[in-house]
């Protein structure tokens, strides 16, 4: 992910890094993008400004690196600098605001949750998608990343411009955001939680 | 009291939650823990908090890996990006 100018592709090298190594993700991009903007012309919007923008500065891609962690972070970046600031959409919390309050990696690790196991796998995938989509972008963005594709701690580093531990605490937060919410669907289902002591 | 556990019991609280759980975490997530397999087998059979917390984090990441809602690429969109990648080349 290094920026530094390699030597140059020709034309051919380009098309083929790009039709073998940055198109065969856009099935995952054009899902990031649409979880962050859960509007369909946005999210194409997104994703070709991404793919463009990966087309112009393919010389800074090294062949045979992680072309789906690369493309992920340019798009996380158009989203921030491009999409964000012309949407309409007001942000529940921003990044920056994220940063001033929870940039501290300590964390509560309590247990204090009585969500059930049973009931978790029972929730239909609507409940799961709405609980994921109530998070703050930069959580949403995190499970996104780590649940939802896959990416380790150190991929979602270089993704998110963060430290690790960073990852590892925003990771964690944005767990217990996502099963509080979880519990609150429990509820309404009828499940009983564990106990009731609330 | 955590010493002198009869066998096949598990502690009701945990001696360092913090630790464990982070552990716990990184394990599921697929991270690089030394000696893991043995540390979680050892945790989730003698400690309660960490056998429950290991289960519903587990719980967690599979619905959300298999049950959420995924979009379709539009069809134009690729059609649509190569296009313009012609216009800039
Ligand atoms: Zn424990």
């Amino acid at each position: 992910m290094s920026e530094v100018q390699r030597k140059k592709y020709s034309e051919q090298e380009k098309n083929h890094v790009f039709d073998k190594e940055f198109m065969p993700h856009i099935d995952s991009m054009y899902n990031f993008a649409f979880r962050l903007t859960f509007d369909e012309d946005d999210a194409k919007d997104l994703v070709q400004d991404t793919y463009l923008k990966a087309y112009r500065f393919i010389n800074s891609f090294e062949q045979g690196t992680n072309a789906k962690a690369w493309l992920f972070r340019i798009l996380k970046n158009s989203f921030i600098n491009d999409y964000r600031r012309k949407s309409k959409q007001p942000a529940k919390v921003d990044y920056q605001e994220v940063e001033t309050y929870y940039n501290s990696d300590d964390v509560d690790y309590t247990s204090t949750t009585d969500l059930r196991v049973d009931a978790v796998k029972d929730m239909l995938g609507d409940e799961i998608s709405n609980a994921l989509n109530s998070l703050a972008v930069d959580f949403r963005t995190v499970i996104i990343l780590a649940d939802l594709e896959g990416f380790t701690y150190e991929e979602m580093a270089k993704i998110l411009d963060i430290p690790i531990g960073t990852v590892r605490s925003r990771l964690h937060r944005a767990r217990n955001l996502l099963k509080d919410q979880l519990r609150s669907y429990a509820k309404t289902m009828g499940y009983n939680t564990e106990d009731e002591e609330e | 009291m955590e010493e002198n556990l009869p066998m096949g019991e598990k502690k009701l609280s945990c001696a360092d939650v913090s630790k464990c759980f982070q552990l716990l975490e990184s394990i599921l997530d697929g991270e690089n823990v030394p000696n893991s397999q043995a540390m979680l087998q050892e945790k989730l059979a003698k400690c309660e908090p960490c056998f429950k917390h290991f289960h519903l984090e587990q719980a967690i990441r599979e619905v959300l890996k298999n049950k959420c809602t995924k979009h379709c690429v539009p069809n134009e969109l690729i059609a649509n990006i190569r296009e313009k990648i012609q216009e800039i080349k």
